[in-house]
């Protein structure tokens, strides 16, 4: 899967990039009206992990960094927090990015897993939300959703990217 | 580099409020994507909303005069009662005054309680002269305070989302204490000690402490009361009056110095000298009529 990825560059994608930020910052507001799922990830971090993990040529940790503001912006906590979490998550990705790129769809899945769940530890002690039994069950459970996510939108994304890099 | 600079911001936005205009204009790039994200929910709402007869909006206007012309005689009586205050505290040379309040309407956009923070989002914004601290009210209560604005929204951060502290009495003894938000649609009264007389049922409103909400305005009811022997305070809890979850329209107070000044509300009509004899009566051709000699125009 990471061949297809080893000529296309992040500049030839650039369209489908912002696109996808500003659909999961959608899904982010939308998933925020009324009661949220706390079983849902941010979608925001699920996209920033996949621009970091398949391309080599650009960082996202200044992409991390302003989407970070964002997410506090729009989950009214203190600014720089989920910025925090978000630039870690995103240096963590960077170090192991060789390795993930390579990896079936599948293995990333499961890699997402490990990831959401240390997003989910540094959300519970930097952001402390206030967690019913319920909301608790269902905030433990959103590393799995994601890896099921993940299966859909990484099989998108790579899609889109290798279509999107042949017309350009 | 981005790391520090997280720490830093996180430094800056607890400490001061220099990240207000930031956290304003990140705001209003994202307020085209709150909008965005409500066209879903309301297109499922048109959808499933049946078409009112023209008969019911007929019988709801009628309802509707009606209760304009109570609130008009209530709001009258309101202003004599205020005066009399006034001349009251004047007499008793007392220094308190009641501070008096403009209201300005408002439509919630967008509306979230997730485990992090309990807040709205209102449709009016700095273009009509919304600023942060300002109280946000429903016909209930209390609902919350403005926190931040666009030039065409603010988000008002409710009275249940944890960092929201508000200044209250207990309507019946008069005694004070810190309500706070604990982020489920409840509040916790804090610091009522173990000595003072508190009940299940007590009305819970504004003290007007801290200058920040105008005093007397209904906030909350104890719902319950838990006492500790290791605790020198009361645990007590409260449900919020105002429509939290469910207020379409609301009004944002703007609080003005003058004791004596009357209550202007959008109910105020301004009535010119030369109209109060002739009201303003259009045939059902559209034709202006003059009351006084109905035959000529």
């Amino acid at each position: 899967m990471g061949d297809n990825f080893i000529y296309i560059s992040s500049r030839q994608v650039r369209w489908l990039i912002i696109l996808s930020f500003v659909i999961a910052l959608v899904l982010d507001s939308i998933n925020l009206i009324g009661a949220s799922y706390q079983f849902l990830p941010p979608f925001t971090l699920l996209v920033l992990l996949y621009w970091s993990g398949h391309f080599l040529d650009y960082t996202y940790i200044s992409t991390a960094f302003v989407i970070g503001l964002l997410a506090d912006t729009l989950y009214q906590t203190t600014l720089g927090m989920h910025a925090l979490i978000y630039v870690t998550l995103t240096f963590t990705m960077l170090r192991h990015r060789l390795h993930f790129r390579g990896y079936s769809v599948i293995q990333q899945a499961l890699n997402i897993i490990v990831f959401m769940f240390i997003f989910q530890v540094l959300h519970l002690l930097i952001l402390s939300p206030t967690l019913d039994d319920n909301e608790m069950i269902q905030f433990w459970s959103m590393p799995v959703v994601s890896a099921f996510l993940w299966l859909i939108f990484a099989k998108l994304l790579n899609l889109l990217t290798q279509q999107n890099a042949i017309e350009n | 580099m981005a790391f520090i600079l997280s720490l830093a911001v996180i430094a800056a936005d607890r400490n001061s409020d220099f990240m207000g205009d930031l956290r304003s204009a990140l705001l209003t790039l994202l307020d085209p994507i709150e909008r965005i994200a409500q066209t879903p929910k309301q297109v499922y709402q048109n959808l499933t909303t049946d078409f009112t007869s023209f008969d019911e909006l007929k019988l709801e206007n009628e309802r509707l005069k009606t209760e304009m012309l109570l609130l008009k005689a209530k709001q009258q009586q309101l202003i004599m009662m205020e005066q009399e205050v006034g001349r009251l505290r004047a007499l008793l040379g007392t220094t308190g005054r009641v501070n008096n309040s403009t209201f300005q309407i408002a439509t919630v956009n967008f509306f979230s309680s997730n485990p992090l923070s309990q807040f709205i989002t209102i449709n009016k914004g700095a273009l009509d002269d919304v600023t942060p601290q300002q109280t946000v009210i429903d016909a209930q209560g209390v609902i919350g305070q403005v926190i931040s604005t666009t030039p065409n929204s603010s988000r008002v951060l409710l009275i249940t989302d944890p960092a929201h502290h508000l200044p209250v009495r207990i309507q019946r003894t008069g005694q004070r204490g810190i309500l706070s938000g604990n982020g489920h649609d409840n509040t916790q009264l804090n610091f009522i000690p173990k000595s003072s007389e508190i009940l299940v049922g007590d009305l819970l409103e504004t003290s007007g402490l801290g200058g920040i909400f105008p005093s007397g305005y209904p906030v909350a009811v104890i719902s319950k009361v838990i006492s500790r022997d290791s605790d020198p305070y009361y645990e007590i809890y409260a449900t919020p009056l105002g429509q939290l979850n469910q207020a379409q329209q609301v009004l944002i107070l703007k609080q003005q110095r003058d004791p004596f000044a009357t209550i202007n509300t959008d109910l105020d009509t301004e009535i010119k000298p030369n109209q109060q004899n002739t009201p303003n009566i259009k045939g059902l051709d559209g034709t202006a009529i003059n009351p006084d000699h109905p035959g000529r125009n």
